[in-house]
């Protein structure tokens, strides 16, 4: 926030600059008005919402559907919206609006709701206009302000009033370089915060990168504490009392019939003796046998079910997942904790963000021996010992008792434990090229493979399906003698084969034939497009290492005319080695690649660009044999 | 949608009731697994037994008549997915009166039986577009479980119903039952060769569908799936009541003609249709119309809610908002004021429903276009995306109802009238860069037709981050390192006042992975100038009839220039030619492609066209080899080696 005052005298300039005349559709204003009152210690919270838009071309008429989401941490009164038509001076209000469910794929049960309508007579140049106010019941639940969103405004503008015995906390992202304009007024016993800002472009999501919120300039607004005859209470103070409102709604877990989850654990671990086997029992267990069904319902979207109904219904989401394995590992001895974690969906840290915002997860942290294992059985398919791909980087807290609590961040887990090793021997035979491969897949590797062929293959045919997903040869490629191994959650590699028969792949001409060993070509199609207007960084979900050992048995009456030479880029966060050799009838292609980081910034795009231009260029050189005449 | 304007009066019924039979149907006391064969534990899931009994009914003090469905169901998963598949239970509220029951059980494979408990079903209200719902996770699931669904539900008496039974996994035993008594009854089963057989039920007159061993309904390419699966329709009235299927075309016929063909149109539109006809010197019939329906799509919204007002005209006309029913006013109107002539036609989305003129479903009476004769030329009122010209892409070949002016009707299949209607032709002009290092793609495309509408409509109506996948996909698709140097569009707008008037781009391309060293030669993939082709899979019997979104052709020429020092060698790959024959020996599907060499160019010409959307399915396999023809090129590749 220090920014914003050397960058206030920038605000005339881009009001100049910027005036969207060629966008179809922009905000003219979007204000809330977040109004905080509190009787002895009961805050009522009441958010005015004040947008404005307009229709600068036809195009995009579909904007005049309107939908205020809303759960039941909050309500939705007085909405007035009308349409607006400058050129005729008239206005049309709306008359209809419709409150419907929220009806997602994902969610089995959710609260959300929404209020539906539509602006009417809408065309090219309407103004529509939206006042509504939500009152919000929990103060916890202050929510988020964008000042940016997909299209441009502009004047985005967020004020805060609230009473002098209150304190505000606020923390603004991705401002940096945008002139916000903040102001401390104050109207009577109460003080006001005002941000705003002019002109800001509109955001729009590219592919392969982060969620919005790690890009659009918004604003996370909540209370601290408020003094009350003298004492200061603490409300979201910092991650302490978010903790200790967790903690409170934690201890609300129906804990009846214990004994039948304790009689599961007992089973399942009673042939294994280490800590490490006896959770890894237990993990597999769960991930086994407890299938993910997502709730979403008021504050019971935060208490777990009793691990005991969990159980018998065989099904629950992250947090009773979390909690049946915390009460089934301790019961065998194993220190673990409820832990809550933002998934890498929230850019957020919990030293900044002490509000629920934070998070969207919950998972079980064992101590074993000093190191912490994250279990997350919402990942079928995860093995023990790795987090969930989705919470790498993450903070996790962990909960050690009433008041204890530790933050520890999930680590990035290392290429070397997602490594694919493929081995293919490659033979010539009539014109056409036929290939034994085996793929021996470890870590997010196996979990991603896994999971794909679960559930992506849809209707296909293994055939189909293995062809599609690694795209091998070319789009004639034949898949036979399909056959995969351990495909389960264990540590083992999974182990996939099958043989390739490759049509029309070699070329002959005269006595030569020439061959490209790469058939192959994964991350030829990474490269990062139109450089100049991306905006944002790539995300990758997780490190990984490929090593590929391909055979060519050279076809008796043939010698070997040429091979490539070696080839390699070297970079920290992403790399690949080539060489060929040859062994008396054999030429041995050795190829490595590695991809060690989670996210390519900006900064780096050229770099990867030359990374996959100089991959591409190595998987464009071929063997070349020749006929012994 | 139609039921609105289905208004048959009813007679009062008085007749002596039964007890009905969902009263005595219940499930086993005791569940036992079932055996399954090898092919069924390779499913995810199998439904082992699927029965839908339908009962109407008088009522007990004579009155209307009552309508009630069970629904009974045994489902075996046998992996995640499977559960995932069948784990959670939404049943429909949608017109339903009262639920008499709903009960679920599970049996895992050890034999231990969990009973649902009631407390945990869920209601769900005004859902989106689907209403209210009955929700409830199966509880005790595990992989190798049988989940047992039983439930009745009352309904709201409705002459017409109908039960989809094919599912996208395999059903081992379906029974659909039919209890009707003496009232007057319809039922018919669509896309079974499996006819109803007559039975009593409790002495009362039934009829009974029994059908085993369904397999799943799949999603293949150029099929329609969900239009496809095994379905049964059923109309059931009182017994002094006879209505013919006659009666209710002519019932329907008459509601929307007094709606739609008004005989003055009202004054307030007088306004827009001056204005919309201003800047027109000497308008054409195809101008006019036109415009109305560019005037219309950017002057009015179309959705779907319950505000009744959304079909009311003067509500519309001050609200710009409309219903899809009641848009057709605004039509009616603007076009009366304009003195056009039109038809209206109902139909439906080929995708969704196959409209069949001989038995009345007001469900599938789902889109409204309007015709206009002497142009032989459609408006799509609920489709933004297109203007006056060809039926919809999604309707085509469906059949339609079309009413005339004077409340007359007749039914016809919805057919592309100007065969040549969709085409593309695209010129490349291809050069090599210095030492060969990568080549340069010049290329002049031009899209007519449904291309044309699809193109204008996702560059017009996408957000930015569609808009620029399109552009990747307008400019060399399936090149991964291409780098685009040039880029232009023509003729992008929607309205476009010459009929069907050509979207053009122009681009220039590099890329180096085109080219690929071998020693001291190189090989060019020329097949992926075309862009990727993928391959027409069919390694488990083909369920579907062959239905292609439009016919289309495509015309290629394709100029390679051969460097100085080069010469070209293994053009034989570029030779190819499929074709399919209809039974009177005309050419109805092609692709050929083959090249003439003239000096140092190889100029390559491709033509694949597709002259009907309908192929036969007894012949896929001379449809695939077509389609396979564009995956043969695409890995044509010839060898550029150094001048001998």
């Amino acid at each position: 926030m220090k920014q914003l005052l050397l960058f206030a005298f920038l605000l005339p300039f881009l009001s100049f600059s910027q005036d969207f005349s060629n966008e179809d559709y922009i905000y003219l204003k979007r204000h809330e008005y977040i109004k905080v009152d509190l009787n002895k210690d009961a805050f009522t919270l009441e958010k005015t919402v004040s947008e404005s838009a307009k229709y600068q071309t036809a195009k995009k008429l579909y904007f005049a559907n309107e939908s205020i989401y809303y759960d039941s941490f909050s309500v939705i009164e007085d909405i007035d919206a009308y349409t607006y038509h400058p050129d005729t001076d008239k206005t049309t209000k709306v008359d209809y609006i419709e409150t419907k469910r929220a009806f997602d794929n994902g969610i089995f049960y959710s609260d959300q709701e929404s209020k539906n309508f539509i602006f009417p007579a809408v065309r090219k140049g309407a103004i529509t206009n939206l006042n509504y106010k939500e009152v919000i019941k929990d103060p916890h639940f202050m929510g988020l302000f964008r000042f940016g969103t997909f299209v441009p405004t502009k004047e985005a503008k967020l004020m805060v009033e609230f009473p002098k015995n209150v304190t505000i906390g606020y923390i603004d992202f991705h401002t940096e370089g945008i002139a916000i304009d903040f102001k401390q007024t104050t109207k009577g016993k109460k003080n006001i915060y005002t941000w705003s800002i002019n002109n800001i472009q509109g955001f729009q999501g590219e592919d392969d990168t982060e969620e919005p919120l790690y890009f659009l300039p918004h604003i996370i607004v909540y209370i601290k504490s408020y003094e009350h005859k003298g004492k200061t209470h603490n409300v979201l103070n910092d991650v302490k009392d978010l903790y200790k409102w967790y903690n409170s709604l934690v201890e609300r877990v129906d804990a009846k019939d214990l004994d039948k989850v304790y009689k599961i654990a007992e089973a399942v671990t009673q042939d294994v003796t280490t800590k490490h086997d006896k959770a890894e029992a237990i993990f597999n267990w769960v991930q086994d046998n407890i299938t993910y069904v997502a709730f979403e319902d008021g504050l019971g979207g935060f208490i777990p079910r009793g691990a005991a109904s969990v159980c018998d219904k065989r099904y629950g989401d992250c947090k009773d997942m979390a909690n049946l394995l915390f009460e089934m590992l301790n019961h065998v001895g194993i220190d673990a904790y409820r832990t809550w974690i933002g998934t890498r969906n929230r850019p957020y840290s919990y030293y900044e963000v002490p509000t629920p915002m934070v998070d969207n997860h919950m998972i079980t942290a064992a101590v074993i021996e000093k190191d912490t294992i994250f279990l997350d059985a919402t990942d079928s398919y995860v093995p023990y010992g790795m987090p969930s791909g989705f919470t790498q980087t993450k903070e996790a807290l962990i909960g050690i008792d009433a008041t204890i609590f530790n933050i520890v961040k999930v680590p990035i887990q290392d290429a070397s434990k997602s490594v694919s090793k493929v081995t293919s021997a490659i033979r010539l035979e009539n014109g056409s090229i036929k290939v034994h491969e085996q793929r021996l897949l470890s870590g997010y590797e196996k979990v991603d493979m896994v999971s794909d062929y679960t559930y992506k293959k849809a209707d296909k045919t293994e055939e189909e399906f293995l062809n599609t997903t690694l795209s091998l040869g070319n789009n004639k490629t034949k898949y036979t003698n399909i056959t995969k191994t351990h495909f389960d959650n264990s540590n083992t590699p999974l182990e996939l084969s099958y043989d390739l028969n490759i049509d029309n792949y070699a070329k002959s001409v005269g006595k030569k034939t020439f061959i490209n060993l790469n058939i192959d070509k994964t991350l030829s199609k990474s490269k990062i497009d139109d450089l100049e207007n991306r905006k944002y960084s790539k995300k990758i979900d997780y490190k990984f290492e490929k090593q590929y050992t391909t055979t060519f048995t050279v076809p008796e009456g043939y010698k070997v005319n040429s091979i490539p030479k070696d080839l390699s880029f070297e970079h920290p966060n992403y790399s690949f080695q080539i060489n060929y050799t040859q062994e008396g009838s054999k030429i041995i292609q050795h190829k490595t690649i590695k991809i060690n980081t989670l996210s390519i910034q900006k900064s780096e795009f050229e770099s990867w660009n030359a990374f996959i231009k100089s991959l591409i260029k190595a998987y464009k050189k071929s063997i070349t044999i020749e006929q012994i005449s | 949608m139609i039921k609105q304007i289905l208004s048959l009066a009813l007679l009062v019924i008085t007749s002596t009731s039964f007890a009905q039979h969902y009263k005595t149907y219940d499930w086993e006391t005791t569940p036992s697994l079932h055996e399954l064969t090898e092919a069924e534990t390779k499913a995810s899931s199998v439904r082992i037994l699927q029965n839908h009994i339908v009962e109407y009914a008088t009522g007990a003090f004579g009155g209307t008549l009552q309508s009630f469905e069970t629904t009974h169901t045994i489902t075996r998963v046998n992996d995640d997915k499977g559960i995932g598949r069948h784990n959670t239970v939404y049943i429909p509220m949608y017109g339903v009166k009262q639920v008499l029951d709903i009960k679920a059980r599970t049996i895992n494979s050890e034999g231990k039986i969990t009973l649902l408990n009631k407390d945990n079903i869920k209601e769900v209200n005004n859902v989106e577009t689907y209403g209210d719902f009955k929700i409830f996770a199966i509880e005790g699931v595990e992989q190798g479980s049988e989940i047992e669904v039983l439930y009745t539900v009352e309904k709201d008496y409705d002459m017409h119903g109908f039960q989809t039974i094919q599912s996208d996994f395999p059903i081992r035993s379906a029974e659909f039952l039919f209890i009707t008594g003496d009232l007057n009854a319809n039922v018919k089963a669509y896309r079974t060769e499996t006819k109803f057989e007559t039975t009593t039920v409790d002495g009362r007159n039934a009829k009974v569908l029994k059908l085993k061993n369904i397999p799943a309904m799949i999603e293949e390419e150029y099929a329609t799936p969900d239009a496809n699966k095994i379905e049964v329709i059923f109309q059931c009235f009182p017994k002094e009541q006879n209505i013919t299927q006659e009666l209710f075309w002519n019932n329907v016929v008459n509601n929307v003609g007094s709606q739609f063909f008004p005989k003055e149109y009202t004054e307030n539109v007088k306004t827009d249709v001056t204005s919309i006809v201003k800047d027109l010197k000497e308008p054409t019939r195809f101008q006019i119309v036109n415009l109305v329906d560019d005037y219309i799509k950017t002057n009015f919204t179309v959705i779907k809610n319950n505000n009744p007002d959304l079909s009311n005209l003067e509500y519309i006309l001050a609200n710009r908002t409309a219903s899809e029913f009641g848009i057709l006013k605004v039509y009616a109107h603007y076009l009366t004021a304009l003195e056009i002539e039109y038809e209206v036609v109902i139909t439906a989305n080929r995708f969704q429903f196959k409209f069949d003129p001989d038995f009345f479903n007001p469900n599938a009476l789902r889109d409204f276009l309007i015709y206009i004769p002497q142009e032989r030329k459609y408006v799509a009122p609920g489709h933004l995306e297109y203007r006056l010209g060809e039926a919809p892409f999604n309707i085509l070949g469906n059949h339609g109802l079309y009413i005339t002016k004077s409340f007359e009707y007749y039914f016809s299949k919805i057919i592309q009238n100007e065969k040549d209607y969709s085409r593309t032709t695209r010129e490349s002009n291809i050069s090599f860069g210095e030492d060969l290092e990568y080549v340069t793609i010049e290329q002049h495309h031009e899209y007519t037709g449904f291309w044309s509408v699809t193109n204008r409509a996702v560059l017009n109506l996408s957000p930015e981050q569609a808009v620029k996948q399109f552009e990747d996909y307008l400019t060399g698709s399936g090149i991964e390192d291409k780098v685009v140097e040039n880029f232009e569009i023509k003729n992008k707008e929607m309205l476009q006042q010459t009929y069907n008037l050509p979207f053009i781009v122009n681009c220039t391309l590099k890329s180096e992975s085109l080219l690929e060293e071998a020693g001291d030669s190189y090989i060019f993939q020329l097949g992926k100038v075309i862009g990727t082709q993928s391959e027409l899979y069919q390694e488990t019997e083909r369920v579907n009839p062959i239905e292609m979104t439009y016919p289309n052709q495509y015309d290629y020429t394709i100029t390679v220039n051969i460097p100085e020092g080069y010469e070209a060698e293994g053009l034989e790959s570029i030779n190819i030619k499929k074709n399919y024959l209809s039974i009177n020996g005309v050419e109805i599907a092609k692709f050929e492609s083959k090249y003439e060499q003239k000096g140092n160019q190889i100029i390559v010409t491709i033509q694949e066209f597709y002259k009907t959307n309908e192929f036969d399915l007894h012949r896929y396999e001379d449809f695939r080899t077509v389609i396979n023809a564009a995956s043969d090129f695409n890995k044509a590749a010839i060898l550029i080696k150094p001048a001998e």
